[in-house]
C-alpha cells in the first residue's frame, strides 16, 4: 500500500474536487427544481430524489462502462484515473446536493422569493439571497456530498482500479488491507480517513452554526 | 398629468380559469387607492401583476406609461411591494432595510441614512441592530413597511399589512402607517379585506369580488350608495335582505313594507346597518320579528332577530335591550338603510322617507 500521507492527499483532492463540482451542478439544479414553474419539474424532482438513493456500486458500474476503453467515452482515457474517479463521485454527490437544496429552498417562506423581486431584486440577486437564507441546510448539503464522496468504495474501485501510486484512495486502501489480512494497516487508514472527514465537517459545521445564530429568534 | 398606474383590458387566467378581469383602472400620481374584497377575490393576484412579478395573460399594466414585465428590472425598481407576511431576511433589521437600496446602487452612507430615516418614521429606529428573526409580528410589519418606504418608490404596493396583528396592535400600526404615508407623495395601492382599514388609508376604494372591480368610489360613496348587494356586503352592511320593489316604489321585505322607497320594480336587496334596525314593541308598524339572542358588544347590545329572515340590530349599551324570545316589530332607519340591486341587476336609486314614531296601543 502507498504511504498514508500520499493516499490521504489523493483522497482529499478527489473528494473535495468532486464535492465542489457537485455543488456547482447540484445547487443550481436544486434551485431550478424548487423555484421554476416549468413542465416536467415534478418528474425531474423524483429523478433527483431517486438519485440520492442509488448505490455507489451502480454508479461505479455505469461510469466504468462508459469510460472503459471500448466504451462510448473510452477515447477520453479516463478509466483508472483520478479524473475518472472525480466524475464518478460527482455523479454520487450531485443528486444528494440537488435534493437537499431543493428541500431547503422549498422550506423557506413561500412568498420570500416574490418579496425580493417585489423589492427590486434581479432574478440572480433574489436567488443569491435565497441561498444565503438557506445557508445552514446548504452547508449540510455540502457536508453530505463530501461525506458520501469520501466514504464510497465501490465506484472508486471500479473506476479508479486501486492502482498503487496513482489511484489508490483511503477507502480502497482499507479494503485492500482487510483483503490481505493486514487489519492494523486497514485500521490506521480508517482512523486517518475518519480524521479527514472530521476536520472537513468540523470546519463546515463551525460556519454553519455561526450562520444559524442569525436565523434563530 | 398622466396616471401613475394604468391597467387596460387586463385578463389573468390561472389553472384554466379567469381569476382577474380589469377593463380599465387609472391611479393618479400621489393617489392612495385601496382594493377591498373578500379572501379569494383576486386582490393579491392584482398586486402581483402591478409589481410585475406575474404578467397578465392578456392586457397591459403601465407604470408612468411604461409597460411592466418581470425582466424590466429598472422599472421594477420604481415599485416597492410589501407582501402580507413580512419576508424579512435572517440578518439585522438595518441590513434588511439597506439591502434593496444596495440593489439600486445607492451609495453606502445614503443607504444607512435612508434606512435610519425610514425606521424612524415607523417608530422602530431602536430595533436597527436587532436580528430580524427576533422581532414581534407588529415590529416585523413596521420594518417591512420601512424597507419599502426607504426606497422612495414611485408606486408602493401593500398587501394586507395589518392582517397578522391583533386589534390593538393593528390600530397603533395603522396610525403609524397613516402618518408615514401622509408624509410621502408616493402613489399607493393597498389591498385589504377590512373595510375600516381600506377607508382609513385610501382616498378611493375599488371593491373587488370574483376577480371583477364591482365599484370604484370614495369611501363615503361606497358606504352610502353601494352599487349592489356584493359591494354592500364587502363594505360591511350587516343586513342584506331580499326585497321587492312594488308599485309606487314601495320596498317590501317578506311582504311587509320597510318604509323605504326606490325607483324601478321587481326583486332588490335592502342593505341595512345593524345600527339602523330599530326595535319597537310588538303591535307597532313594522316587520314582525322574534328576538333570538342578545349579547353585549363594544359599547352596544348585539341583537339577533328572525323576521323570518335573519337580522342583526345594535342598541346603545345604555338602552334596555329586549329579551330573547320576545316578539317585536322592526323598522329600518331610512338614513342607515339603502336599496341595492340584486346580483345581476342594474343599480337602483333609494328614496328615503322618514319613519313615523310609534306609540303602541
Amino acid at each position: 500500500m502507498d504511504p498514508v500521507g500520499e493516499v490521504l492527499a489523493r483522497s482529499a483532492v478527489v473528494s473535495i474536487s468532486a464535492t465542489l463540482v457537485a455543488l456547482a451542478i447540484g445547487v443550481p439544479l436544486g434551485t431550478a427544481l424548487a423555484l421554476a414553474r416549468l413542465p416536467g419539474r415534478r418528474p425531474a424532482a423524483a429523478v433527483v430524489n431517486t438519485g440520492m438513493a442509488v448505490p455507489t456500486v451502480v454508479v461505479g458500474l455505469v461510469v466504468a462502462s462508459l469510460l472503459w476503453r471500448s466504451g462510448p467515452l473510452g477515447g477520453l482515457n479516463l478509466i483508472y484515473t483520478l479524473r475518472g474517479m472525480v466524475i464518478a463521485q460527482v455523479l454520487i454527490a450531485t443528486p444528494l446536493i440537488a435534493g437537499i437544496t431543493m428541500a431547503a429552498l422549498q422550506a423557506l417562506p413561500a412568498d420570500l422569493h416574490d418579496q425580493l423581486i417585489g423589492l427590486g431584486a434581479s432574478r440572480r440577486q433574489a436567488v443569491v439571497r435565497l441561498w444565503l437564507e438557506a445557508r445552514v441546510p446548504l452547508l449540510a448539503a455540502a457536508m453530505a456530498g463530501f461525506g458520501h464522496a469520501v466514504s464510497e468504495v465501490g465506484a472508486a474501485t471500479m473506476v479508479g482500479g486501486n492502482i498503487h501510486g496513482q489511484t489508490q484512495v483511503m477507502t480502497t486502501a482499507i479494503v485492500e488491507g482487510v483483503g490481505r489480512g493486514d487489519f492494523g494497516a486497514a485500521a490506521a487508514y480508517a482512523a486517518v480517513l475518519l480524521g479527514l472527514a472530521f476536520v472537513i465537517n468540523a470546519l463546515l459545521t463551525s460556519v454553519q452554526q455561526r450562520s444559524s445564530s442569525w436565523a434563530r429568534p | 398629468m398622466g396616471a401613475a398606474l394604468t391597467l387596460r383590458d387586463v385578463r389573468h387566467r390561472r389553472g384554466g380559469r379567469e381569476v382577474l378581469r380589469v377593463d380599465a383602472l387609472d391611479v393618479a400620481p400621489g393617489e392612495r387607492l385601496a382594493v377591498l374584497g373578500p379572501n379569494g377575490a383576486g386582490k393579491t393576484t392584482l398586486l402581483r401583476l402591478l409589481a410585475a412579478i406575474d404578467m397578465p395573460t392578456v392586457g397591459n399594466v403601465l407604470v408612468d406609461g411604461v409597460r411592466t414585465s418581470p425582466g424590466a428590472v429598472a422599472l421594477r425598481r420604481r415599485i416597492a411591494y410589501a407582501t402580507q407576511r413580512p419576508g424579512l431576511l435572517s440578518t439585522s433589521v438595518r441590513r434588511n432595510v439597506e439591502l434593496p437600496l444596495g440593489w439600486r446602487r445607492v451609495p453606502r452612507p445614503q443607504r444607512r441614512a435612508r434606512a435610519a430615516a425610514a425606521l424612524e418614521r415607523l417608530g422602530v429606529a431602536q430595533l436597527a441592530e436587532r436580528r430580524a428573526a427576533a422581532l414581534s409580528a407588529g415590529e416585523a410589519q413596521r420594518v417591512n413597511l420601512a424597507r419599502a418606504l426607504a426606497l422612495d418608490p414611485a408606486l408602493l404596493l401593500l398587501d394586507e399589512p395589518a392582517a397578522a396583528l391583533d386589534a390593538e396592535a393593528r390600530q397603533a400600526f395603522l396610525t403609524d402607517v397613516e402618518r408615514a404615508l401622509d408624509a410621502s407623495t408616493t402613489t399607493v395601492v393597498h389591498v385589504s379585506h377590512r373595510p375600516e382599514e381600506a377607508f382609513r388609508l385610501a382616498g378611493r376604494v375599488a371593491v373587488l369580488a370574483d376577480g371583477l372591480i364591482r365599484q370604484l368610489a370614495t369611501p363615503e360613496a361606497l358606504l352610502r350608495e353601494p352599487a349592489d348587494a356584493t359591494v354592500a356586503g364587502v363594505v360591511g352592511y350587516e343586513n342584506l335582505l331580499e326585497a321587492e320593489i312594488g308599485p309606487a316604489g314601495v320596498v317590501t321585505v317578506g311582504g311587509r313594507s320597510t318604509g323605504l322607497r326606490a325607483v324601478g320594480s321587481g326583486p332588490a336587496v335592502v342593505a341595512a346597518w345593524a345600527a339602523g334596525v330599530e326595535i319597537r314593541p310588538a303591535g307597532c308598524a313594522g316587520i314582525p320579528a322574534t328576538v333570538e339572542r342578545v349579547s353585549p358588544g363594544p359599547g352596544r347590545w348585539e341583537i339577533a332577530l328572525t323576521a323570518p329572515m335573519q337580522l342583526r340590530a345594535h342598541l346603545p349599551l345604555g338602552a334596555s335591550p329586549p329579551r330573547a324570545g320576545e316578539r317585536v316589530a322592526v323598522v329600518l332607519d331610512s338614513g342607515l338603510a339603502t336599496v341595492v340591486a340584486s346580483p345581476g341587476q342594474a343599480s337602483r336609486v333609494r328614496v328615503a322617507p322618514a319613519s313615523p314614531a310609534c306609540s303602541p296601543s
